[in-house]
């Protein structure tokens, strides 16, 4: 009897903190996909450690697709913090980066293999 | 009591004060030497900035805080470390979740038995969501939520079932681009426990932060964190038993791309307990406490 009163007192504020936590991941899925639109497509390459060309500029408020080429004989790593996004991306091959839609400003990026490589994403 | 809490209104409006104009009006040169830098621990992880991390980002960081001091002599020394895993599903979310190990060393402190032990002691788990990004808004707000479990009473060692939940809203700003960052935090955290007696009895704690962080050469930042927190019975603030402000350093170090440190040491400076004279809290609070974190992507 004592066993039982326990457990259901122990698992009620178990199922409440689930159930916070799987409303609070919810809200954050729909929020994130409420805002699926088409995106809007740019390109840049790596070559000698730098990017081609180092500022780039794309429409505000669509999300963005970034095409990253490594012309390089080295790895590197797309990486920016303001846009939250990072990619390794093997030597002589490309990858695509998906961006959210973004208000406008500049947003830096850069590889995080060579840090000295860095470039500039115009939102405008 | 009255008192106390002009005292703390009082320290926070003058951060604000000196703070809250310079986010508007402080446009400062550029930099070239600093670069963007994720603002979750540059406050020494007491106060938590808005970052949540990259999409796709994982990483282990072994966090501990350490509590020192309790009023009447003895000695009391408390750590807990968390070893979380981290992981940024997407541009909005960040989830960690990992077991807990604590450790007690309490000799001669009234009120307290003598305990000298390591344990393992529960599970963590924290949500985090961006509600409001740094652009254009000057202030990003990230929403973080963390349900806990624990098997040992955090203060005494004693065992315990204890659950609770973490709420806390993380706001940040830059005040000078990739230089001066200022970190707020509102928190609340109800908690249930069931001690020896087979009860089960509530608590909350609440509490607001203001914290200044200073780039001063790349990937180091150092600053100063200050909390006041009202500790309550009862899941809605039912009973007040007390207060405490806390004030101390913080230091933040990008070691490498892919691992940084980051730590904060805070002392009471006030605080406040019904019906007891002493002008710090040591009941609900220790007198000095400490956070190391260190955390390694992969």
């Amino acid at each position: 009897m004592q066993v039982s009163h326990f457990l259901r007192r122990a698992v009620r504020p178990m199922k409440i903190l689930f159930a916070i936590t799987l409303l609070g991941t919810a809200v954050l899925f729909v929020s994130e996909h409420s805002n699926a639109q088409q995106s809007a497509s740019v390109s840049i390459s790596v070559k000698d450690h730098r990017f081609q060309p180092s500022q780039l500029s794309a429409p505000a408020n669509r999300p963005i697709s970034i095409r990253v080429k490594n012309l390089d004989s080295a790895p590197m790593e797309f990486e920016s913090t303001s846009l939250r996004v990072e990619k390794v991306i093997a030597p002589g091959s490309e990858g695509v980066v998906n961006v959210r839609a973004l208000a406008p400003g500049r947003y830096e990026f850069f590889d995080d293999f060579h840090q000295q490589t860095r470039g500039t994403l115009v939102v405008q | 009591m009255r008192r106390y809490f002009q005292n703390v209104c009082i320290i926070f409006t003058a951060t604000t004060a000196v703070l809250l104009p310079g986010t508007i009006a402080v446009q400062a040169a550029e930099n070239d030497e600093l670069h963007e830098i994720e603002t979750k621990y540059i406050f020494g992880t007491f106060t938590v900035g808005s970052s949540t991390g990259i999409e796709g980002e994982k990483a282990f960081e072994p966090e501990t805080e350490a509590n020192f001091g309790k009023g009447g002599g003895g000695r009391y020394g408390v750590s807990q470390t968390v070893l979380e895993y981290e992981y940024t599903p997407t541009q909005y979310l960040q989830i960690e979740f990992g077991p807990s190990v604590s450790y007690y060393n309490i000799h001669n402190v009234p009120g307290l038995d003598d305990r000298n032990m390591a344990a393992i002691n529960g599970f963590e788990a924290e949500f985090r969501s961006v509600l409001i990004d740094r652009n254009p808004s000057p202030i990003a707000v990230t929403l973080s939520l963390e349900p806990e479990f624990h098997s040992r009473d955090e203060t005494s060692g004693a065992k315990v079932v204890n659950y609770g939940l973490e709420a806390k809203l993380e706001a940040d700003a830059e005040l000078i681009k990739n230089r001066l960052f200022w970190g707020f935090n509102l928190l609340y955290e109800p908690e249930t426990t069931r001690a020896d007696l087979g009860q089960w009895e509530n608590e909350t704690t609440f509490g607001i932060s203001s914290a200044l962080a200073y780039q001063i050469v790349p990937n180091v930042v150092i600053g100063a964190d200050l909390w006041y927190l009202r500790h309550y019975d009862g899941a809605a603030f039912n009973s007040f038993t007390g207060d405490a402000v806390y004030l101390g350093p913080t230091f933040y170090w990008k070691i490498a791309p892919k691992v940084l440190m980051s730590a904060a040491w805070e002392t009471q400076i006030t605080g406040h307990e019904p019906g007891v004279s002493a002008r710090l809290d040591f009941t609900d609070f220790s007198r000095q406490r400490a956070r190391l974190l260190l955390e390694f992507e992969f």
